[in-house]
């Protein structure tokens, strides 16, 4: 039973012709787009989470304070808040990270009559403090102490980067819309068409007494065949896509945005666009106006 | 079997009534071949068409089968069909299929198990003598052949009752003749038939009980 519905399936498909193919192709590319912006916000999306991470407030100090003092130092900036770890640079190893960074030109650095960098705090703000208005406030309450001279770090740059990561998603979204509902129509017009190919096949059902569950399920199943193929053929283009770009991308990414390599979808996720694809046909199939059913 | 109690319809085609029914009532029991007889027009086609609910009737109580076709739901309407075959005066085979495929089609749809397809479809085209033509399509097929095609197609799920709307009217004489041998023989072998015709010759001919319709009202009722 169930191999004669998916074969009357595939005789709808062939007979669909030219609308089936154009029902096809547009849920390639609503999905293509949705997918596109989707792989793109995903690796933004990263980005800021590693950013986020590696979020720090550098706390410069008016002056070294003695050895014995820097615990108690510690305790009091910790002491305002919203702090997850703290580690205290000392003018001796700021210097020594500033040669190591400068490497071949140390003896620049040699030469300097004194030390000229400040003692200063590494703070990593804890995670609920790690949002724009949170991170600011931390900066505030840390300039107020009587021993800082001035506090650095902010969220600028991530923020703009979430901000972009949920335009993507929004344009994305709004685009894969649109084309999603032309899919949909074409799907359903695709059918529409099978429908009247296949109005003597449905008379005939009908009269004998064939349920309507069974006089449908074709529809369904070619519709759902349309989609998956077309969301195929999607993840297969961006695949495609991904991999012819990833030699120029992947550096850009790694320069811009600090990420070492470009993400594509999961696993999951290509099955989610599958389904995706899926439910445009299915639903393109379902919608189809039959003939009236008695 | 067929139980229809003051039973009208009335078309509307836009502002206009059509009354293809009036107040018809009869009663047709298990196992008779009935012939419904009238002129084109008189409500025949119309009243073969309430009997397996293509149409519901604007007034009165319809029974056939043991289903309340008026009261009958949407999603037992299936039910009901499979209960009665229909044939019309053109075969309305499926053009692309053989003739196995066009009757192996209705077991098919009804979820038959695949086993018992090729059997009975092979059976039934011997009760009407096309066991030979088989794989033939349907362009291939004589009217006759195409009309005991479209019969086989009826009679495959076993209906206790077949409903035949001009089955001869587009045949040559010989032809008609083999039909309407072929129907007594399926009456014969227990299925109550109701055959709708136009030709008063061939009513006569058949010495059945007839039920003459007329402008939609039921004239006569003989044997
Ligand atoms: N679907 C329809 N819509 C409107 N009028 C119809 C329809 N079917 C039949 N009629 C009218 O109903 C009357 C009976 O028609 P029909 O049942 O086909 O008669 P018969 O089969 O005896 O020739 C005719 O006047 C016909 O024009
Ligand atoms: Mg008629």
């Amino acid at each position: 039973m169930l191999a004669f519905l998916i074969g009357e399936a595939f005789r709808n498909l062939r007979r669909g012709g030219r609308v089936a193919a154009s029902a096809v192709l547009l849920i390639t590319l609503s999905l293509a787009a949705l997918g596109a912006f989707w792989v793109l916000s995903l690796n933004i999306g990263s980005a800021v989470e590693q950013w986020r991470d590696r979020l720090r407030v550098v706390v410069y100090l008016r002056e070294e304070p003695p050895a014995g003092e820097v615990e108690g130092l510690l305790k009091k900036i910790e002491g305002v808040g919203g702090i997850q770890r703290l580690r205290y640079v000392s003018k001796a190893e700021a210097l020594q990270t500033l040669r190591r960074q400068l490497g071949g030109k140390v003896s620049e650095v040699e030469q300097l009559p004194t030390n000229p960098l400040p003692p200063s705090v590494e703070v990593t703000p804890a995670p609920e403090a790690s949002t724009p208005e949170g991170t600011r406030a931390l900066i505030q309450r840390l300039s107020a102490l009587a021993e800082v001279e001035e506090v650095q770090g902010g969220t600028a740059w991530v923020e703009w980067l979430a901000q972009l990561q949920g335009l993507l998603q929004l344009i994305g979204l709004a685009l894969g819309g649109v084309l999603a509902l032309a899919a949909i129509l074409t799907a359903t017009t695709a059918t529409t068409l099978v429908l009247h190919a296949r109005r003597e096949e449905m008379e005939i059902m009908r009269l004998v007494g064939a349920s309507e569950m069974v006089i449908r399920l074709p529809l369904f199943l070619q519709g759902l065949a349309q989609g998956l193929v077309g969301a195929g053929l999607a993840v297969g283009a961006l695949y495609g896509a991904y991999r012819l770009a990833l030699p120029t991308l992947e550096p850009l990414l790694s320069f811009t945005l600090g990420l070492s390599r470009a993400a594509f979808f999961s696993p999951i996720e290509v099955a989610l666009l599958l389904g995706g694809g899926g439910l445009l046909g299915a639903l393109g199939g379902l919608a189809a106006k039959g003939e009236r059913p008695a | 079997m067929i139980e229809l109690r003051g039973v009208s319809k009335v078309y509307r085609v836009g502002p206009v009534k059509v009354t293809a029914l009036a107040d018809v009532s009869f009663a047709v029991e298990k196992g008779e071949f009935t012939v419904l007889a009238g002129p084109s027009g008189s409500g025949k086609t119309t009243l073969l068409r309430l009997l397996y609910r293509d149409e519901v009737p604007t007034e009165g109580e319809i029974r056939v089968a043991g289903f309340d076709v008026t009261g009958l739901r949407r999603s037992r309407i299936p039910q009901l069909r499979r209960a009665v075959g229909v044939v019309f005066q053109d075969a309305k085979l499926l053009p692309g299929r053989s003739v196995y495929d066009n009757i192996a089609f209705v077991l098919r749809v009804l979820g038959t198990p695949r086993r018992d397809i090729t059997p009975r479809v092979m059976q039934t085209l011997k009760a009407v003598g096309l066991s030979a033509r088989a794989q033939a399509l349907p362009a291939q097929l004589s009217q006759g052949e195409q009309q005991r095609a479209a019969l086989a197609r009826a009679l495959v799920k076993e209906p206790a009752l077949l409903l035949a709307d001009e089955p001869t009217g587009n045949l040559d004489e010989a032809m008609a003749e083999e039909i309407l041998y072929l129907l007594s023989e399926i009456w014969s072998r227990g299925t109550t038939i109701l055959l709708a015709t136009h030709r008063a010759t061939l009513a006569d001919q058949l010495k059945r009980r007839t039920l003459v319709l007329d402008g939609g009202r039921l004239l006569k009722d003989e044997e």
